[in-house]
């Protein structure tokens, strides 16, 4: 897989987990910044690192399964790998400029 | 997994609670209870025990079952307990109102209800802690706000075993002569650990981590946070010791009661200043019903306090010490309640409902099943008529108060009707409402499914 196929996949499973909302913010994940890491290997295989709002939240493994959902459904990707992590914990600073304007300016976004 | 699960008997808890608040509105609007009987009379300790365990505590255990394992990030230890301690406090709670209502001869039974209520209620809490505490110390080092809740069941062992005290002496089983002096000094100790110990330090735990998380403001722990914590606890310590010291030995509570109010008096303050911090640094700038709604449950805070400032001053606390406790039950602690309620049964529905098919399906916001522009006036009516009924008991005018409470129970009325139709999911648009699926929550209980 070439290095610009790469990144149209990449881009897709970016544009396929902005379906994914948090519920209680109603924004999807991506801007919000809880999508820590999207990568995409040459086989297809995607290695997801997202967050929560709070530790211990009890929509953490239902926003787990829907993010492997989101990332399964694009149309390339062949293996999929979610991880939740809370280092760094997420803060509202992480929200992206899109959606900034509703929560105060964030510098957020995901890393790339 | 790193996370928490749905309580699956939280709703229940919700449930019978919000029953129990509706009846004892419903009794004072009628007129049963203080201040148409004597405060220590049978029919004021039904509303009080109604209020008090049916209400607040059913309520804040339901909520803990739920919030604690949040709190700490680990599951909650031997959930399937819950349900045990949900019979065992009603059992108690409808034996407790029993026995009262024997002592005021409307039922007229020779069967030991106070001793039931006596016995079974303390196993529902002693059970509650077991689970809460259980899970609290597989957690150590306890995050601050779980360190409030674990105050909160430390008094909860107290208030237990003095509530089971009282209901033996109560019913005779216990000679009343032994205690009657010392009844006189454990009634407030029962009060303070039930009303400052359990409930009060409890939720204000619970809000140190919702409301930062309500409103996107910065959630780290504050120095100015740990002060509550300890001068709160300082002041709940100084306040069983005074006591514990007077009945022992016999020595004078001014000191202990005096370092207890200042140590309450520090612990209030902070809490402002924190609170403040919360609204001057959050992020979500347009404020949620919920959040909105608090406000009035935090004014209602701190004008207890001032209320007790004014009435332990002018010396006229005895006398208008029901005034004071209406407007922490009611202003405080039933205005959050109903107030985070509003937005708890929304968010326990979404995730039951909805986090099956979350990135599968289109779903609604958590925002989507309530209506909060129409729900507004009935908060506002809330609070409204639970600061009239405060004016009208510190007036002692009795009709004022009928009247007010009756506003008061229409509102609460009102709230329920919202909560069960966002149950039902019936303000969101049929578009949205039972994508494949999905299935409608049942009313009392979480589906076991529940993660």
């Amino acid at each position: 897989m070439s290095g610009d196929t790469r990144n149209e996949l990449r881009e897709a499973v970016l544009e396929s987990l902005r379906m994914v909302i948090d519920p209680e913010l109603g924004e999807n994940l991506v801007d919000l910044g809880l999508i820590y890491r999207v990568d995409v290997d040459d086989r297809g295989a995607a290695r997801i690192e997202m967050s929560t709002t709070t530790k211990g939240c009890p929509a953490a493994a239902y926003l787990k399964d829907a993010v492997h959902s989101a990332v399964w459904i694009v149309s390339g990707i062949e293996q999929v790998d979610v991880l939740l992590t809370y280092d760094p914990p997420w803060s509202p600073e992480m929200i992206s400029g899109a959606i900034g304007h509703k929560f105060g300016a964030g510098s957020g976004g995901i890393r790339r | 997994m790193i996370g928490a699960s749905l309580s699956r008997w939280t709703m229940a808890f919700f449930a019978v609670s919000l029953v129990c608040l509706i009846l004892a509105e419903t009794l004072m609007a009628v007129g049963y209870g203080f201040p148409s009987h004597a405060i220590e009379a049978p029919e004021t300790l039904v509303v009080v025990h109604l209020v008090a365990i049916g209400w607040l505590s059913l309520l804040m255990c339901g909520a803990l079952f739920q919030f604690v394992p949040v709190l700490v990030a680990k599951p909650l230890w031997r959930p399937f307990l819950a349900l045990p301690v949900l019979a065992c406090l009603m059992a108690g709670l409808g034996f407790l109102l029993a026995g009262f209502l024997q002592l005021a001869g409307t039922l007229e039974s020779d069967l030991p209800f106070l001793i039931l209520g006596g016995c079974l209620l303390p196993l529902g809490f002693a059970m509650a802690i077991w689970i809460l505490g259980e899970t609290l110390w597989r957690a150590r080092p306890l995050p601050l706000p779980a360190r409030f809740v674990a105050t909160g069941l430390i008094c909860l062992l107290v208030l237990a075993f003095l509530g089971s005290l009282f209901a033996h002496l109560l019913s005779g089983w216990i000679p009343a002569e032994r205690l009657a002096a010392e009844r006189g000094r454990l009634v407030p100790l029962h009060a303070a650990m039930g009303i400052g110990g359990w409930l009060t330090f409890s939720a204000v735990g619970v809000s140190y981590r919702l409301l930062p998380m309500f409103m996107l403001a910065p959630d780290h722990e504050r120095a100015t946070s740990r002060w509550v914590w300890l001068s709160g606890s300082a002041a709940l310590l100084a306040l069983g010791l005074g006591v514990l010291l007077e009945l022992a030995l016999g020595a004078s509570t001014s000191l202990s009661f005096g370092v207890a109010g200042i140590c309450g008096l520090v612990a209030l303050v902070l809490y402002g200043t924190d609170l403040a911090f919360f609204y001057r640094h959050r992020k979500r700038r347009q404020l949620e019903l919920n959040i909105k709604a608090s406000g009035g449950a935090f004014a209602a805070l701190f004008a207890s306090a001032l209320l007790c400032g004014v009435l332990v001053a002018s010396g006229t606390l005895e006398r208008h010490v029901g005034a004071l406790v209406y407007l922490v039950f009611f202003g405080w602690l039933s205005g959050l309640a109903l107030s985070q309620l509003y937005k708890i049964v929304p968010f326990l529905t979404w995730l039951e409902c909805y986090g099956p098919v979350m990135g599968r399906k289109p779903t609604p916001r958590v925002q989507d099943l309530v209506a909060e522009r129409r729900d507004g006036p009935w908060f506002i009516l809330y609070f409204a008529g639970v600061f009239a009924a405060t004016g009208a008991l510190l007036a002692e005018e009795l009709t004022l108060f009928r009247l007010g409470s009756a506003v008061v129970c229409i509102a609460t009325l009102a709230i329920v009707v919202e909560l069960v139709l966002a149950r039902r999911l019936a303000n969101v648009s049929a578009s949205l409402r039972l994508p494949e699926g999905t299935r409608l929550p049942r009313l009392f209980m979480a589906a076991s499914g529940g993660r």
